[in-house]
């Protein structure tokens, strides 16, 4: 008798050590429309794409709240890696921002919590997108989010291991690429062809320059098609690069950052970069002689891997559509908004921007490609959970089949 | 041979938590006013005893219920709700998300490896420990320094301690690669993947984690040594036993209640540690490297089921009850030396 009262109360007392141990998150705070002052406070939700992201933000917000008085702005500045999971849990506490700065976002627009942005922005803002990146935002027509930037990608060849390694031309073929990636791993030392980071930060993007470049698709706005036999050739070239020791050691578990940091440091010889990567080669390693190529693909033919991120407004309490409208138009304004897209070293959404920055040398080689630039189909509801299988699963192509990778990415998918 | 002659009527540590019955306060005044009967029965206090408790009890209980039970329902609840991926609640589907946990094709394994973890991080932790506590409990010349050194694994942040061993770990730039190059281990000059690749990234961890959880089981070994009454270890000495024998004889049997203690904390916060594995094998794809805190966060986290982690964190919950159970079942950690 004395014995079980014993056990009983060391697994309570451990029950209840565990449940303090183990940390339990409780969304608190109250987000009310006004204070007694008839003041609006807009909740800004936005990822850091860069050091310098903080930064602009509070200057936006400061020059925007000099112009309203009756407005504030609550800033919340969040990693990529913890963005998702922060608005989840938000949402889910009845606490979303008033707007917020991301990725997929069909999956709100589904749940019926955003504004069409019709709604929160003027006339003449509106007219200022460029149109087909507005058409990328539209779920059965209607928009329900604001174009932020875009960014097309482009391969960064470095020149001084191509002429090491004797190739003359950088590649413009899948075969050419792997012939010249077999030659520059060659030179040994620790030097790798092609750098191919398919590891979790995001696997759907070196994903899809291989798959699409194949004629590959992972589907539309109605469906998702990862396991579809037209992504099979770019998903088999794949692993033709790691079978032949193209690629950097592990590639299935390599994350794009610290391999662009190699990329710079001049121990790969090709890797796709974004715009924002030249700042970085000539923040960190000037001297390196570098240039800047279109993505290879199977047969040669132009393509880019574009990606958009959006603004888009939660309407919560809908009572503060006039102060998000104020909003969207002050940041839009070309005064405010090319400074911005031109620090973090994106490309502009708007036609004002475009203009503005049609003569920065940095960005010509994106902007050329852009026209020839693929989307994710980020307008379908399952595009949030495709980029999450993509991410946690695609890496395996290393040791797996292909086949059994694109089935098990799409099975996970349609099980969301 | 028993010498445990030392343990006088009231013996020291947790041995002795049981609260004694009302009626023996203050002598034996054997007939109290309130006309209850004495003795055993009066362990039930009856409600009234409850009512008149409760000011002085109530607020402890309103921390318990707040921090405890109230976290505990609501994680509970939402395992039985269907949550849309943007966290809006669509009604419930009873066990249905319970179903999809045990269905997963890899729980088990993740299962398996969730033990393995446990088991060999607490294990090994506690050996070292034990080892370390014997040194610090000699006097010599430094004693302090080195008792507040072996506290910084501690004072640190766990994270900011597996980054850096994370680093040393890259290749091309990470220090440990780097040396292991240099002394011709590794044959590769960029060195090796070892975060890359399942079964050396868990390994890894492992290490990190014994590194971490050493601290504190140390001190609470180090504190059970200094419970160790003197003379019983000269006793010991006058009968002959050697250093080893006094320590397996002696010794041990007096650091039940800390190890235990130790033991018992250690299994809860090791089973609930997240940063180390997300850390160190957070890049690699699939399930081959997960334990069942990392797959919560993939499911929170990549595919924000947030009603599906919630019943694999209350399936969490119950396998840490149970390994409690086990572990108070077998080693008896209650029990008075």
């Amino acid at each position: 008798m004395k014995k079980t009262v014993r056990y009983s109360a060391a697994i309570a007392l451990a029950a209840a050590a565990s449940l303090t141990l183990s940390s339990c998150g409780f969304g608190g705070g109250s987000t009310d429309g006004g204070d007694a002052e008839g003041k609006t406070t807009l909740d800004l939700l936005v990822p850091s794409y860069s050091d310098n992201t903080q930064g602009l933000w509070e200057d936006v917000v400061d020059g925007f709240e000099a112009e309203n008085p009756d407005i504030t702005v609550k800033l919340e500045v969040q990693s990529w890696d913890n963005l998702e999971s922060v608005i989840a849990t938000k949402v889910q506490g009845g606490e979303a921002p008033d707007i917020y700065n991301g990725g997929p976002f069909a999956g709100f627009a589904a749940d019926d919590l955003l504004y069409p942005v019709e709604d929160v922005v003027s006339a003449d803002t509106l007219s200022d997108f460029q149109d087909s990146f507005l058409a990328n935002a539209e779920v059965d027509g209607t928009a329900y989010a604001l174009p932020l930037i875009a960014s097309a990608r482009a391969l960064f060849v470095n020149n001084a291991l191509l002429e090491q390694a004797g190739v003359a031309q950088p590649p413009t073929t899948w075969d050419e690429l792997l012939d010249a990636a077999t030659k520059i791993s060659a030179l040994g030392n620790g030097i790798a062809g092609y750098g191919m980071p398919l590891g979790s930060e995001e696997a759907q993007a070196e994903a899809a320059v291989w798959l699409w470049g194949g004629g590959g698709t992972f589907g539309d706005a109605d469906a998702i098609t990862v396991d579809d036999p037209s992504n099979l050739p770019g998903a088999e070239q794949i692993k033709k690069m790691i079978d032949a020791g193209a690629t950097q050691a592990d590639p299935g578990s390599t994350n794009r950052s610290p391999l662009m940091d190699i990329f710079i440091q001049g121990k790969i010889g090709m890797q796709v970069g974004l715009p924002p990567t030249v700042g970085q080669i000539a923040d960190n390693n000037p001297d390196l002689d570098y240039s800047i190529v279109p993505i290879p693909t199977q047969d040669g033919s132009a393509f880019t891997l574009g990606v958009m991120d959006q603004l888009m407004a939660f309407k919560n309490d809908g009572d503060k559509q006039d102060a998000i409208t104020k909003f969207f138009d002050y940041y839009y304004s070309a005064d405010v908004y090319v400074p911005w897209v031109q620090t973090e070293g994106f490309l502009p959404v708007t036609k004002s921007g475009a203009d503005a920055l049609s003569g920065e040398e940095a960005l010509a080689p994106f902007l050329e490609v852009l026209p020839d630039a693929q989307f994710y189909p980020s307008t379908n509801p399952q595009w949030q959970a495709t980029d999450g299988a993509f991410k946690a699963l695609f890496g395996q192509i290393q040791t797996k089949p292909a086949q059994d990778v694109l089935t098990e990415i799409q099975a996970q998918v349609d099980a969301s | 041979m028993s010498t445990t002659t030392g343990t006088s009527s009231t013996p020291a540590g947790a041995a002795s938590g049981r609260p004694r019955s009302a009626g023996r306060r203050g002598g034996d005044s054997g007939t109290s006013g309130s006309g209850a009967s004495a003795g055993p029965a009066q362990r039930r206090p009856g409600g009234r005893d409850l009512l008149h408790a409760l000011p002085w009890i109530g607020p402890a209980l309103l921390l318990i219920v707040g921090v405890v039970f109230f976290p505990a329902g609501v994680m509970f609840f939402n395992s039985t709700r269907d949550i849309s991926q943007s966290g809006v609640d669509r009604g419930g589907i009873g066990f249905a998300n319970y179903v999809e946990v045990f269905s997963f094709p890899y729980f088990w394994p993740i299962f398996g490896r969730t033990i393995i973890w446990v088991v060999v991080v607490v294990g090994v932790t506690v050996l070292i420990s034990l080892g370390l506590a014997q040194i610090l409990d000699k006097a010599f010349p430094g004693r302090r320094i080195v008792r507040l050194a072996v506290i910084i694994p501690w004072a640190a942040s766990v994270v900011m301690t597996t980054m850096v061993v994370y680093y040393g770990l890259e290749p091309y730039f990470g220090i440990i690669n780097t040396f292991l190059v240099d002394i011709g281990l590794v044959t590769t000059p960029e060195g090796y993947g070892w975060t890359r690749n399942p079964a050396t990234a868990f390994a890894w961890s492992i290490v990190v984690a014994i590194f971490v959880s050493l601290p504190f089981t140390t001190y609470t070994i180090l504190a059970g040594l200094a419970t160790v009454p003197g003379d019983v270890l000269e006793a010991a000495k006058m009968d002959g036993a050697g250093p080893v024998r006094t320590y397996f004889g002696v010794v041990l049997p007096q650091l039940r209640s800390a190890l235990s203690v130790a033991v018992l904390i250690n299994i809860i916060n090791v089973f609930n540690s997240l940063p180390i594995l997300k850390v160190m094998t957070g890049s690699i794809p699939g399930y081959d490297a997960d334990t069942i805190m990392t797959m919560i966060f993939k499911y929170i986290q990549n595919q924000h089921k947030i009603d599906v982690a919630s019943a694999l964190s209350v399936v969490a919950f119950i396998i840490v009850i149970v390994i409690v159970a086990v572990y108070v079942r077998v080693v008896k950690p209650m029990k008075e030396v």
